[in-house]
């Protein structure tokens, strides 16, 4: 399966003050609220491990088919580009994309799905069963649609 | 506190945070947050941090994790007030 989830900076610094009090609280654990704060650039962090969290979400949500608001019931187990994420029992892939002014995760079940995924354009995207679809000559390849303010991003995972 | 002011306060928590006013200027108890309003999931949590600083309230993580709706939202309120 694929998630995928897109942050532009510039809406997110005018869309939220990570700085209120308990804000980081309800979104992260105490592993990853040590990563934001021992971080050069919080902020930054914030919506680094948020936009694991969401794409990983988006996996989860789409095989129990339950929508739930529960944040820190993800966690990211490390810092770097190429992330692991874990929720109840199971342990989730992504690599995260950088620039100054948009960061983009796509999560999948392992590093090896994670060199299947292919971009798309919108209206390549079906949602036949709620869920997004890219297709391609008749065949269907599970997709995953964010958007955010100036940015849009498809992906789906190929065979 | 009545049900129409819990609602009326709920409403100004929402407000700032709705992408879709269409959707705000009909809300009802069956509105919800991101289909309808189109409320930015990182932004459901500072409905959740409003809503404890108006009701008072602390709302925990198996309550947040439900507050998708109005009506759910109103349900948690009710519950955590009638607990203070």
């Amino acid at each position: 399966m694929i998630g995928n989830d897109v942050i532009d900076l510039d809406l997110a610094s005018r869309q939220s003050n990570w700085k209120r009090p308990r804000f980081l609280d309800k979104l992260f654990t105490g592993f990853e609220k040590e990563l934001i704060l021992s971080s050069a650039d919080p902020e930054k962090k914030v919506w680094d491990l948020w936009s694991r969290k969401e794409a990983a979400y988006k996996i989860v949500n789409r095989e129990t088919g339950e929508r739930l608001f529960n944040p820190t019931a993800f966690e990211c187990l490390d810092d770097g580009a190429n992330g692991k994420i874990k929720y109840q029992s199971q342990i989730l892939s992504t690599k995260t994309f950088y620039n100054t002014s948009r960061i983009h995760t796509v999560c999948s079940e392992g590093e090896k799905l994670l060199e299947k995924i292919g971009y798309c354009s919108r209206i390549q995207i079906s949602k036949p069963d709620g869920f997004p679809v890219f297709v391609q000559n008749e065949d269907t390849f599970p997709a995953s649609v964010s958007h955010h303010g100036r940015f849009i991003s498809c992906v789906y995972l190929n065979r | 506190m009545t049900q129409t002011e819990i609602i009326d306060t709920l409403k100004s928590i929402v407000k700032p945070y709705v992408q879709n006013q269409q959707a705000f200027e009909t809300l009802d108890e069956k509105t919800d947050f991101v289909k309808d309003l189109q409320i930015n999931s990182a932004n459901l949590v500072d409905i959740a941090l409003d809503t404890e600083d108006a009701f008072g309230i602390e709302i925990d993580n198996e309550s947040m994790q439900r507050m998708l709706t109005v009506e759910a939202a109103l349900s948690i309120i009710e519950e955590k007030r009638a607990q203070k």
